[in-house]
């Protein structure tokens, strides 16, 4: 049981690590080996973590090497996020059907999630792919010797665990990553897995009550970190400097809005998002060393 | 001796209103808590629940446009079934409803709200800024309106000052208070233009200025003409340049449009001082297929504003024209003329006007200011009876009787200082009338329709006589409250009947009450969550603390010498703390604090290494 449950945390990490949580998706890897210490998956996910450099730790002084800003998201983008050697070409590589890179010992490297759709020749683009409503699986690891998986050939609508349908199990295993996260204090991650989970299962009191305990809870956090309220942030870069920031436009907005007068209050008023989306944007521009606490 | 209590004046305007007083025998404008002199009019209801007033609600006006309600003066003190409310309402993001008395009501944050409540929300927040100013309570003010405002409108605005607590000492014309202002109350007699170009309206008046008396002979111009016509054409031109660059409309996000409009504001306004200016907005938008945000950067002269927005000085001449055609004035009669507004600082109107009247118009530094100036010179007046530049309180409009063939009959001519009284003989005009119809008008028009009425009543029971040989009396009485009695009594008879007018704002003396209640419960309950916040903040910089002692006191060996007891009772009580923070009992939260502070000072307590007190 423990080796399942290990390998559901694991999903639920790869899910947080592509909504850009890297921190929540190695708390949940760290958690899987706990529970299974012989899961090479969850020690490959934590080593790539640990030797990949700390995004955290970038200056935001420092001019990035590429001219063009990259893709407009406050997110880590998926390149940008630790990425195990023996998964190079992770989703991309595989959903194209190339495989990955062999292995020494002849086994084939640990399957990751496949989107099945990106099978059939679709543009590699995970991001977009996931944007899309696409009904994804989450598979065992299966070590392979010959070349291919061959789950695909299993019904739709059914994994090979427990022959429940996968929508049904998807929630669960989101539940779950979302509970277990929660437990180890990770409520931005639980937070995303239960944003998740409502898409699947809009009505679900399950789903509600675990998103509003754990926004409630993020949202503290979030707020204990701004400080007080009422105090005023400043933009430490110059305009200059800022163009060259990896940001979206509501992050953008945000910013453009700190002018010296208004207070963090003021931002969660004007902002015209919600208090929580205001608060992470604001959290990772601090983070970031964009604006100063004030 | 007690200090004097302060007396502010206030310029209620469109799109800005601005409070003023005299200090040390000096106007001044006093500035807002952001630092600004200029508030603009704008109130909404943020999604979070919050009450917005002035600059902040004006900033998310585009995000939030159902419920941000701006330019509350175009509706104030008129009829719902009036033309210029149905009109306005095509042009109005925000919802507005009928009223019961045939007034209106603009819904907000789910409540239906009058005019003057929403008028009231800016007024306190001046009145905020003002006692933030003196650091004392203020309660007396002037307030400004346009000369063409009638009794209902100035009614309304008398209103909102009691909805926000401030007892209207008087309201006065804006175009007197921006002459007071430059002092022409003591050294000009004669003719003068005032043209008072906004943020949202153009007004044009010509004073009659006879030994400090201010008469307004014309008045005109476009309630939807200002500073806001300018700011939309740049918003133009930035979106027709970025449309062409990356093929994407702006318009359509509504950050990405918020943004333009502080942009170009910011622009217009930079450009009356420099020739040049860069709109420099990064990250305006993402591209709909995803990908790097895109940044608009844009330089703009003054020559190409000018030229975007040439039609738009054309409009001001053309109506400065009309206004003094109407008011049968040549141009080269006028005495001054005087350029108010914060748009008089642009080059291309002063050129306009200079144009135009061919001389060179007064315009002070702070064109924006001079009005609320005014007010708060004439404020200050009315406490120094020695004072020269008392206005007195007139009839702005004349009031009259309708009279067979649908015309007026004026028995008091606007301008009229009250108290006073007038009577006129009426005759029957039908052979054997028993009955007469009195129809109070307000208005300068000839024709009775063209007019506000502000009442009816029957006079019954006439004798009957062929028409002309009944005689009746009209009598009209206003008081010094501005009250209208107006009596018609037959004169062979003596039958009488009488109505009195007070002019309304649509609302009731008891919603009125009602609305002060709310606004003195709002206020309260205002403060209490201030507290709540305060206490908050208290509360967690106290729990980061106690948390960081009890994780240095875990790793010491033998916890750091504390007492057994301690570690665990600090659990509790940040546990305690936790549940009392979510919710709202602002002595529990202040108890838990006390609690977080005897935890504090416990665990820090012992000296390191354990070694005890």
């Amino acid at each position: 049981m423990s080796s399942q449950r290990a390998n559901q945390l694991i999903e639920a990490g790869l899910w947080l690590r592509l909504s850009g949580d890297a921190q929540g998706a190695q708390r949940l890897f760290e958690r899987a080996l706990e529970l299974d210490s012989t899961n090479t998956r969850a020690r490959e996910y934590l080593a790539a973590a640990a030797g990949a450099p700390s995004r955290g730790a970038a200056t935001p002084f420092e001019r990035p090497p590429e001219l063009e800003p990259s893709l407009g998201r406050l997110a880590p983008t998926d390149a940008d996020l630790p990425v195990s050697p023996a998964l190079e070409g992770d989703w991309g590589a595989w959903a194209e059907g190339q495989g990955g890179p062999s292995e020494a010992g002849g086994k084939s490297p640990p399957a990751p999630v496949v989107l099945r759709e990106a099978l059939d020749g679709a543009p590699a683009d995970v991001l977009e792919l996931l944007a899309r409503d696409v009904v994804i699986e989450f598979d065992e690891p299966v070590i392979q010797t010959k070349g291919d998986t061959d789950e695909y050939g299993i019904p739709e609508g059914h994994t090979q665990e427990f022959g429940l349908p996968v929508a049904e199990s998807e929630l669960d295993l989101l539940l779950r990553g979302a509970e277990d996260l929660l437990e180890l204090d990770d409520h931005s991650g639980a937070v995303d897995l239960l944003f998740k989970a409502k898409g699947l299962a809009p009505s679900d009191i399950r789903v509600e009550s675990l998103r509003a305990r754990s926004e409630r809870m993020l949202m503290a956090r979030l707020e204990s970190k701004l400080g007080d309220l009422g105090r005023v942030p400043a933009v430490r870069l110059q305009p200059d400097d800022i163009i060259w920031l990896n940001l979206d436009h509501r992050a953008g907005f945000v910013l453009a809005q700190i002018d010296g007068s208004v207070s963090y209050e003021d931002l969660f008023s004007l902002s015209g998002m919600t208090r929580l989306d205001t608060a992470r944007i604001l959290v990772q521009l601090i983070d970031e060393g964009v604006i100063s606490a004030g | 001796m007690a200090e004097p209590e302060p007396l502010i004046g206030i310029d209620l305007g469109t799109t800005n209103s601005i409070v003023a007083t005299v200090q040390d025998g000096q106007p001044v404008v006093i500035k807002n808590r952001t630092g600004q002199g200029l508030t603009p009019s704008v109130v909404a209801m943020a999604k979070n629940g919050k009450r917005l007033v002035g600059s902040i609600a004006k900033r998310q006006a585009i995000t939030n446009p159902q419920e941000t309600v701006y330019a509350a003066k175009r509706l104030i003190g008129r009829k719902f079934s009036s033309h210029e409310v149905q009109d306005s309402l095509r042009a109005l993001s925000y919802e507005v409803v009928a009223g019961q008395h045939d007034d209106l009501r603009i819904r907000m944050g789910g409540k239906d709200l009058s005019v003057p409540e929403i008028s009231a929300m800016i007024l306190q927040e001046l009145k905020a800024d003002a006692e933030a100013h003196f650091g004392r309570p203020v309660s007396k003010a002037v307030i400004t309106v346009p000369a063409y405002f009638n009794d209902a409108q100035r009614q309304a605005t008398k209103d909102a000052g009691r909805i926000a607590g401030l007892d209207v000492l008087r309201i006065i014309n804006e175009p007197t208070a921006a002459a007071l202002a430059y002092g022409f109350g003591r050294t000009v007699n004669g003719r003068v233009a005032v043209l008072d170009l906004g943020g949202g309206t153009f007004d044009v008046s010509v004073l009659d200025i006879s030994q400090g008396v201010f008469d307004v002979v014309g008045t005109g111009g476009d309630t939807y003409l200002g500073g806001e016509d300018w700011d939309n054409r740049i918003i133009e031109w930035l979106v027709f340049g970025f449309a062409k660059e990356h093929g994407i409309d702006l318009r359509k996000d509504r950050m990405a449009l918020q943004r333009l409009k502080d942009a170009a504001e910011k622009a217009k306004v930079e450009l009356s001082s420099v020739r040049e200016t860069g709109l420099n907005l990064p990250f305006i938008c993402t591209p709909p297929g995803g990908g790097a945000a895109l940044h608009l950067q844009a330089t703009l002269s003054r020559d190409k504003l000018d030229d975007l927005t040439s039609d738009l000085a054309e409009r001001v001449v053309g109506l400065t024209t009309e206004v003094l055609g109407e008011a049968g004035v040549r141009a080269s009669e006028l005495k001054e003329v005087i350029l108010v507004g914060g748009m008089s600082r642009m080059p291309k109107i002063v050129e306009a006007v200079r144009g135009y009247f061919r001389r060179e118009p007064c315009k002070g530094v702070h064109p924006d200011e001079v009005v609320a100036l005014g007010a708060a010179i004439q404020a200050h007046a009315l406490v120094q009876p020695e004072h020269e530049l008392l206005l007195l309180d007139v009839t702005p409009q004349s009031l009259g009787v309708a009279i067979a063939g649908g015309s007026v009959r004026r028995l008091i001519p606007k301008n009229t200082t009250v108290p006073t009284s007038a009577t006129e003989v009426f005759a029957t005009s039908k052979d054997f009338q028993r009955v007469v119809k009195i129809m109070v008008l307000q208005g300068e028009h000839d024709l009775a329709h063209q007019n506000e009425l502000l009442g009816e009543f029957v006079l019954t029971g006439l004798r009957e006589a062929p028409r002309g040989q009944v005689e009746i009396d009209v009598t009209f009485d206003i008081n010094a409250e501005g009250i209208v009695s107006v009596h018609a009594k037959d004169r062979e008879t003596g039958l009488r009947q009488s109505i009195t007018v007070t002019a309304s704002s649509g609302l009731t003396e008891e919603e009125l009450q009602r609305i002060m209640d709310e606004q003195r419960g709002y206020l309260i309950a205002a403060r209490a969550s201030e507290e709540l916040k305060t206490r908050r903040v208290e509360l967690d910089s106290l729990a980061r603390d106690v948390v960081d002692a009890l994780t240095r006191a875990r790793l010491l060996p033998g916890g750091g010498g504390l007492a057994p007891d301690v570690m665990p009772r600090a659990e509790q009580v940040l546990e305690h703390a936790r549940a009392v923070r979510a919710g709202e009992d602002v002595a529990a939260l202040g108890r838990a604090c006390e609690l977080l502070t005897g935890c504090l000072a416990q665990l820090k307590g012992p000296a390191p290494g354990g070694t005890g007190r």
